[in-house]
């Protein structure tokens, strides 16, 4: 008990220890951020993984850590696309992968935005043309907001998702 | 040597009718073997108690172009000195049919399945011939990796149902898990049979993020092929490109300059480095023992955020290049690295303490998902999975790459198999990493890190390479084409050999043990689906 009091004041506050993101272009359009309204104090996203090579993946999971700790703005993981305001979706979409996609876009309830996460997700990336990708995303299920990267930096995903949240100019 | 000549002459006096290929070069020996003797033969090298063999890899190719032909390749590691044999045979004029060699070696069941599929050649006598790589919705004789299959062509669909093995009787019912899991996991279908509370049958159905790797390697030239190799499965960059590399060089006659090879032996221990720390913290979570995970995910941070600001790129993408490495560091830059290992080693070892004298989590770990030995060995389990169950094997040290000839690696093994025995691999690796790139450092030779490729690889050449990444041993097989392209490139993740073995790990466990046991396996599906 003692040794763990010990780690924990010893680490301190990690959260924010990161680099600054480098700008990135409009992730998200106006329409996007008008449909994220509902969403802007809470938003409960599930990841679907349709073909990706993991380190988009593994970015994401980055946000769950205390140095980007995602949840202290309000944004969490849900464990069913049931419970989903939004879906984050990686990877190329592979034929195998095409119909639990879809699937999965029917099952989550409206109002929901869908955000395409890495190169993967909006061009197909170096997989493209392959004849096991039907991709890209927006081929299959309207997508709202595209983050660019391969992989996205979390703190881009983040600023990303921060932006989506913030509202057009009218608030 | 010695050890390899000895082999190849019990070889041929037991089965005078191969015939060694002298041409192979110094790395192993090669015999061209006839198809019916194919059984036997390997057979042979698994079960002999002098040879001890491990099916290590086995591929086949679409020769069709030039002959009428397909070769298929068997490569066998052999016991102690860890030498390799590759046995070749063609399947000639129309030939589709080769004797299966899975109800004796069961490491090949999954191989075998796979080049069926993939080619459509029939390994006659397999036990279990159910699609594994094209789902029961690709049509009918449509084989991907024949050189008639247009690699950019999508087919159509058609109605099928995978079918799974039953176990019927009372009380016994059924739990299906995936593709899309409930976290963020890659997608991959479990299907559980369980009476009551412990499993009685795991069923793995993977291949859902089959992208057509191999096909498209195929579309691609030698040395401009590395960002696919870095995209095989994202958290093994450095592991994919370098053995990738390592493939082409050999084919092109390059030799790496040292400076050049140390760096590529850092940048794979810093790899291994954040991998780890995030599966120490990752196994503590699926106790639900959430702080050793912050910790970890705080440590595994500050390694990319290190890897981000020596190259760029977060998991070091673009550093590995045909002929070396891209990127070189300063003095200062390598002081910093210095620095932040033995800043993050001491963080490191304060939380161990914590992790290991935690009786909870002993409990949860201990006993839990045990891989024995024998099954390990049967299964032909690779890297921390096999080093936690009692397989003495590293490729860092038993077929040394990169600089590893000049930096001794001490090779972790525990022999429970158990959670446990998988915690405390990647726990000791963390520190022998670390321990590597001090070393690293005091050694780095000056000189060039790269070198021009100035000569043309042979077509038809082939090349093997093997890298000990974070998770086990990649294997790149790569032939050449004509004018530079690619004919075939075979990739193997250590996903693929060691994803069966899970299934008999987590009889008798309870579900709620699986997520634990599958984080302590920590295996990719992208590299294993391909
Ligand atoms: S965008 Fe890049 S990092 Fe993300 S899945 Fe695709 S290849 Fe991997």
């Amino acid at each position: 008990m003692f040794r763990i009091l010990k780690k924990s004041l010893k680490t301190g506050v990690v959260t924010g220890q990161h680099p600054a993101a480098a700008p990135l272009e409009e992730t998200s359009t106006s329409e996007a951020k008008e449909k994220a309204r509902p969403f802007r104090s809470s938003l409960a996203f599930r990841a679907v993984d349709t073909g990706s090579c993991n380190a988009c993946e593994m970015e994401m999971n980055a946000l769950a850590n205390p140095v980007y700790d995602i949840e202290r703005f309000g944004i969490h993981i849900a464990a069913s696309p049931r419970h989903a305001d939004a879906l984050v979706v990686t990877g190329p979409v592979t034929v195998n992968m095409e119909h639990a996609l879809k699937d999965v876009y029917q099952q989550t309830p409206d109002p929901k935005i869908v955000i395409a996460l890495g190169d993967c997700a909006i061009n197909c990336g170096v997989f493209k043309g392959s004849y096991a990708v039907t991709g890209p995303v927006d081929r299959h299920i309207p997508v709202d907001v595209r983050i660019p990267g391969c992989p996205p930096r979390p703190v881009n995903i983040l600023n990303a998702l921060q932006e989506l949240r913030k509202g057009s100019d009218k608030g | 040597m010695t050890e390899t000549r000895f082999y190849d002459e019990e070889l041929k006096v037991a089965f005078p009718l191969i015939v060694q290929d002298e041409a192979a070069k110094g790395e192993f020996s090669h015999f061209l073997v006839p198809k019916d003797l194919l059984p036997a033969i390997t057979h042979h090298l698994h079960t002999q108690p002098s040879l001890h063999g491990r099916l290590t890899l086995l591929w086949a190719v679409d020769n069709r172009p030039i002959r009428d032909a397909y070769g298929l390749h068997y490569l066998f590691t052999l016991g102690a000195s860890r030498s390799w044999v590759v046995l070749s045979t063609e399947l000639a004029e129309g030939d589709r049919l080769f004797p299966s060699i899975t109800p004796h070696i069961h490491a090949a069941m999954w191989y075998e399945r796979e080049i069926r599929d993939m080619f459509g050649l029939i390994p006659q006598g397999h036990p279990d011939l159910r699609r594994l790589v094209r789902h029961e919705h690709w049509p009918k004789g449509t084989h991907p990796l024949k050189k008639n299959f247009p690699w950019d062509h999508v087919l159509g669909r058609q109605q099928g149902e995978h079918h799974f093995r039953r176990i019927e009787g009372e009380g016994v019912f059924e739990v299906p898990v995936g593709p899309i899991h409930a976290g963020i996991i890659e997608p991959g279908h479990f299907r559980f049979s369980v009476a009551g509370e412990p499993i009685m049958q795991l069923e793995l159905h993977h291949f859902w993020t089959h992208r057509g790797v191999e096909k498209l390697f195929e579309q691609q030239t030698l040395t401009a092929a590395v960002p696919l190799a870095e995209r095989v499965s994202g958290d093994t960059t450095i592991g994919h490109s370098l053995a990738y590399c390592q493939a082409v060089e050999s084919l092109l006659h390059i030799e790496v300059p040292r400076r050049g090879r140390y760096l590529r032996s850092l940048f794979l221990e810093l790899e291994r480095l954040h991998n780890h720390l995030g599966d120490v913290g990752a196994i503590c979570n699926d106790t639900a023992y959430a702080l050793p995970h912050a910790h970890c995910g705080r440590m595994k941070e500050q390694i990319m955020q290190l890897n981000d600001k020596l190259t760029g790129s977060r998991f070091l993408r673009g550093v590995n290049r045909v002929g070396g490495v891209e990127i070189d560091l300063t003095v200062a830059q390598l002081a910093e690295v210095v620095a932040e290992m033995d800043h993050i080693e001491k963080d490191f070892s304060e939380l161990e303490l914590i992790i290991i004298h935690n009786a909870s989590l002993t409990d949860r770990l201990e006993t839990t998902g045990v891989l024995t030995e024998r099954t390990a060995w049967d299964h032909a389990v690779v890297g921390v999975v096999g080093r936690a169950s009692g397989l003495d094997q590293d490729l860092r040290r038993d077929r040394p790459f990169a600089a590893y000839d000049e930096l001794p690696v001490k090779v972790v093994n525990y022999r429970y198999g158990d959670v446990r025995a998988r915690i405390r691999v990647r726990m000791d690796e963390i520190h022998e990493s670390m321990r590597l790139v001090r070393e690293i450092r005091l050694k780095l030779p000056q000189g060039p890190v790269a070198v021009e490729p100035s000569r043309r690889a042979q077509a038809r050449e082939w090349a093997l390479s093997a890298v000990e990444g974070w998770r086990g041993e990649i294997l790149y097989m790569v032939m050449a084409g004509e004018n530079g392209t690619i004919h075939r490139c075979k990739v193997r993740d250590p996903s693929f050999a060691n994803w069966p073995a899970i299934q008999q790990a987590v009889l008798g466990n309870i579900i709620p043990d699986f997520p634990l046991i599958n984080k302590s396996f920590n295996l990719s599906y992208a590299g294993n689906d391909l």
